[in-house]
C-alpha cells in the first residue's frame, strides 16, 4: 500500500516515549494551575498580552517564561504525530483503512465531546477543556486506532 | 462479499500468518477478510487468486446485500 505521507516504522517507538512523558508532565502541570518557574529564559513573543502594567505588551518582544508548558505541549503534538502517522511493522490496505476510520471517528467524538461541554461547562473549568482540547483529536484518534488493531487480531470470536 | 478464504487456507495447509507473509500483508488483514469485516482491493484479491492458482470468483462472491 503506497501512501506519501507516513513515517517510517522506526519512529513509532520514540513517539510514544515523547508523546508519554508530554501526558505525564502535562497532567502534573494541569494539576499545579499551570504554576511552574521551571525553565524560566528569555523568549521571542511574535505577540504578548500578558499582564496589565507590562512593558512587553505587543508584537515582537523579548519576553521571559516558563517554556514548561510550550515542552509538554510540543512533547504531545510531536509524539501523537509521530505514534500516529507512523507505518505499522507491516502496513497494508486494511491498516490504512483502519487508520482514516479512526480518524473521522475521532473528529466526530472529539467534537460531540466538546459541544456536551460548551453546553454544560462554565466559568474556569471551561479553559482547562479548551486546553485538553487541543490535544483530544489526536488522542482520540490514536486510541481508536490502536483498540481497533488490538480488536481486528484477535483471532475468532 | 462473502468468501472461502477459510476453506482455501484449510486445502493448502496454512494458517493466517502464513497467508499473511505469503502475500505481503498484515495478518489482521487476513482475519478481517475471514470475517466478512473488510472487503479486499482488486489487486489484493487477484493476489489471493493466484496463490491458489484459481479465478477470483471461486473464492470472492457476491451475497444479497451487494
Amino acid at each position: 500500500m503506497k501512501t506519501n505521507y507516513l513515517l517510517p516504522y522506526k519512529y513509532k517507538t520514540f513517539g510514544w516515549i515523547l508523546l508519554l512523558i508530554g501526558i505525564i508532565v502535562g497532567f502534573s502541570l494541569v494539576l499545579t494551575d499551570y504554576e511552574s518557574d521551571f525553565l524560566n529564559v528569555k523568549v521571542l513573543a511574535i505577540f504578548n498580552d500578558d499582564g496589565i502594567f507590562n512593558d512587553h505588551k505587543g508584537f515582537f518582544k523579548i519576553i521571559n517564561n516558563s517554556i514548561l508548558d510550550e515542552l509538554v505541549a510540543i512533547a504531545i503534538i510531536i509524539g501523537g504525530l509521530l505514534v500516529g502517522f507512523s507505518k505499522e511493522k507491516i502496513e497494508d490496505e486494511f491498516i490504512y483503512k483502519l487508520r482514516k476510520d479512526s480518524l473521522v471517528w475521532a473528529i466526530i467524538f472529539n467534537y460531540m465531546v466538546l459541544l456536551v461541554t460548551v453546553i454544560f461547562v462554565y466559568g474556569f473549568t471551561f479553559f482547562d477543556v479548551l486546553v485538553f482540547n487541543m490535544f483530544t483529536p489526536l488522542l482520540f484518534f490514536i486510541i481508536r486506532f490502536n483498540f481497533l488493531k488490538i480488536k481486528s487480531s484477535r483471532h475468532d470470536e | 462479499m462473502t468468501n472461502s478464504l477459510k476453506v482455501q487456507r484449510a486445502i493448502h495447509d496454512m494458517t493466517q500468518a502464513d497467508l499473511a507473509e505469503k502475500i505481503g500483508v498484515s495478518r489482521q488483514s487476513i482475519n478481517a477478510m475471514e470475517k466478512n469485516k473488510y472487503v479486499p482491493s482488486t489487486v489484493l484479491a487477484l493476489k489471493i487468486a493466484k496463490l491458489f492458482n484459481q479465478p477470483v470468483e471461486a473464492i470472492f462472491f457476491l451475497d444479497e446485500t451487494d
